[in-house]
């Protein structure tokens, strides 16, 4: 922040405007911007930058509430670390994170972009349908929970009840290890594709009218409009869309939390539900910290590349 | 073209059906008498039961509590950041790309990474399972949200308005009190209200910093499930009742709701 009076007088606006010449004016103009952004900034940075510090500050000790001293011990900053890369419930963490990511990013992105290209046309009544698809992505995620705890139990589901019926009685997925994450994945799919369709539909209104003419006049049929005309256009929203539902996969945690409890097993368990358990159910801080941190890092690298990218879309208009 | 249309039409209907149905399915879950739980049947006495149940316990306490909280820090990330959104469109500071960045990462970060310092701090000061700890963490997310969408709102109210005001003699923030924030009222409305959304939502935070005394209402609703066995019934209503303003709200707002929900990530 130490560049900023500077910055300001660099940029402020050529004197044009009578009082403006004066320099005295210019200056309380300045200041009086400058008291608007400050407190936001102050309260933004004792509530966002000072906990990251301690959060990596304590990531170096071995603290938990048996040794409450073991707040400033840093005898072994790497400690945590090193345990971490040999901890195979970590590990473990981490794959089922990348397989819960790579299944619902990918679905997202198909059946958002799918349900955009049906839903794109100017009608009200389709206008409606868009409106009423946000309902998922908006509802409390507790609530999303609920939800898909009643259609995966099958005592109260109407999915199983009717599979029941005609012969076909599946047990309960959320109970099975083997599909436990997969339930978890359509779960999560349900309540994110909308994101994916907002963007896919803000990009396909943003299309120019003019080569999908010329494609139609030249003969190209609905496929290979989509492949060479829209696709085009839409990728590199469908890239930070796509970015964006990575890193907000990596904070799953409420369907987790209702759905199987990182269970069974550990079959659910995905690194923030690891980071949760150690951090609050075996309250060993500094272990748990050491987690959140590489949590951290992950999601500013995969920021700073969202950041690259839309740098890159600017340099390209 | 018309029979392409109706098809369009037909399978948008059809989607909408299928989509919407998990959700419906527990709605009428909640208005379902204990017996009748577990009868797949649609035709059912509808009955008040479940909610009467609810009335009587300590779930008002959790929802007042989910109000107030919500309420307070939504006027809190307002205060603070809506002349702070003002600032940074009118005036061109150099930082103002890496306040951009900033504003972005705290969009990103895991909750997870807040809730460990937060807690322990928390520990320390006696702020565990009071509503103003709450208050303060939710402004970890509504701030930086405040700020990136107040700031193109103010974007878009023309500044020559402000520039003839301070010719006449009017200074800075009465300019900003008398004009653009006026002219600026629709987006705050709608910013406030997803502020109220966002912290209404918190699940995770609500979770660890509370214990009973500030219990939201997210959180009382899984005590149901883990403490209170599997009465569904109860669950179903309870949540019901946690989405309800959700819904109310988000209907109010639709048109500035999308903007919001894609904030950082469509180019305006």
């Amino acid at each position: 922040m130490a560049t900023q009076p500077a910055s300001i007088e660099r940029a402020a606006r050529p004197a044009r405007l009578p009082r403006a010449a004066v320099p005295g004016w210019r200056r309380e103009q300045q200041r009086s911007f400058a008291l608007g952004l400050i407190p936001a900034l102050l309260v933004l940075a004792a509530i966002t930058l000072g906990p990251t510090i301690y959060l990596v500050v304590t990531s170096l000790t071995p603290l938990d509430p048996v040794h409450p001293h073991s707040a400033t011990d840093f005898s072994d900053p790497a400690g945590n670390y090193r345990a971490l890369i040999a901890d195979m419930r970590f590990l473990n963490s981490l794959w089922v994170q990348m397989k819960l990511s790579a299944a619902t990013v990918a679905a997202q992105l198909a059946i958002g972009l799918g349900v955009a290209l049906l839903l794109n046309a100017g009608s009200r009544f389709l206008e409606a349908v868009r409106t009423a698809f946000i309902l998922p992505m908006v509802l409390p995620p507790i609530v999303v929970a609920v939800v898909w705890k009643v259609i995966f139990t099958p005592d109260v589901s109407p999915v199983h009840r009717m599979l029941a019926a005609i012969g076909l009685p599946v047990h309960s997925l959320i109970a099975d290890p083997a599909m436990a994450l997969w339930a978890i994945a359509v779960a999560d799919t349900w309540e994110w594709f909308p994101f994916t369709m907002l963007m896919a539909l803000a990009a396909l209104q943003m299309i120019p009218g003019e080569p999908i003419d010329a494609a139609r006049i030249d003969g190209a049929g609905r496929l290979a409009l989509f492949r060479y005309i829209l696709f085009p256009y839409l990728r590199p929203t469908l890239v930070v869309a796509g970015l964006f539902r990575l890193i907000d996969s990596i904070k799953a945690f409420p369907l987790i939390y209702v759905l199987t409890n990182g269970g069974p097993g550990t079959a659910t368990e995905v690194t923030n539900y690891y980071a949760f358990v150690e951090s609050f159910n075996f309250s060993y801080w500094g272990y748990g910290s050491a987690i959140a941190t590489l949590m951290v890092a992950g999601v500013l690298l995969l920021s700073w590349i969202i950041g690259h990218l839309g740098q890159g879309a600017e340099r390209d208009e | 073209m018309n029979s392409e249309r109706m098809v369009v039409h037909g399978a948008a209907a059809l989607l909408l059906v299928v989509v919407l149905f998990p959700a419906l399915w527990m709605l009428q879950l909640s208005f379902r008498a204990g017996g009748d739980i577990f009868d797949l049947s649609f035709v059912f006495t509808p009955t008040l039961d479940n909610y009467r149940v609810l009335w009587t316990g300590l779930f008002p306490g959790s929802f007042g509590n989910s109000v107030v909280v919500s309420l307070a820090a939504t006027a809190l990330s307002l205060l603070f950041g809506v002349p702070a959104a003002y600032a940074l469109s009118r005036c061109r500071f150099k930082a103002r790309r890496s306040i951009a960045l900033w504003i972005l990462a705290t969009r990103m970060a895991p909750p997870v990474a807040f809730t460990i310092p937060f807690f322990l701090a928390y520990r320390f000061l006696g702020l565990i399972d009071s509503l103003a700890g709450l208050v303060v963490i939710y402004l970890t997310f509504n701030l930086a949200l405040v700020v990136w969408l107040m700031r193109n709102f103010f974007d878009g109210v023309p500044r020559a308005l402000e520039e003839a005001a301070w010719i006449d003699g009017c200074g800075v923030w009465s300019g900003f009190r008398l004009i653009a924030l006026p002219l600026a009222a629709p987006g705050l409305a709608a910013t406030g209200v997803l502020c109220f959304i966002l912290s209404w939502n918190d699940f995770f935070y609500a979770l660890i910093l509370t214990r009973t005394k500030a219990m939201t209402a997210p959180v009382a609703i899984v005590n149901f499930m883990q403490y209170e066995g599997w009465e569904w019934g109860k669950i179903a209503a309870g949540g019901t009742l946690v989405m309800l303003p959700v819904v109310v709200f988000s209907t109010l707002v639709r048109r500035y709701l999308v903007g919001g929900l894609t904030a950082g990530g469509v180019k305006e």
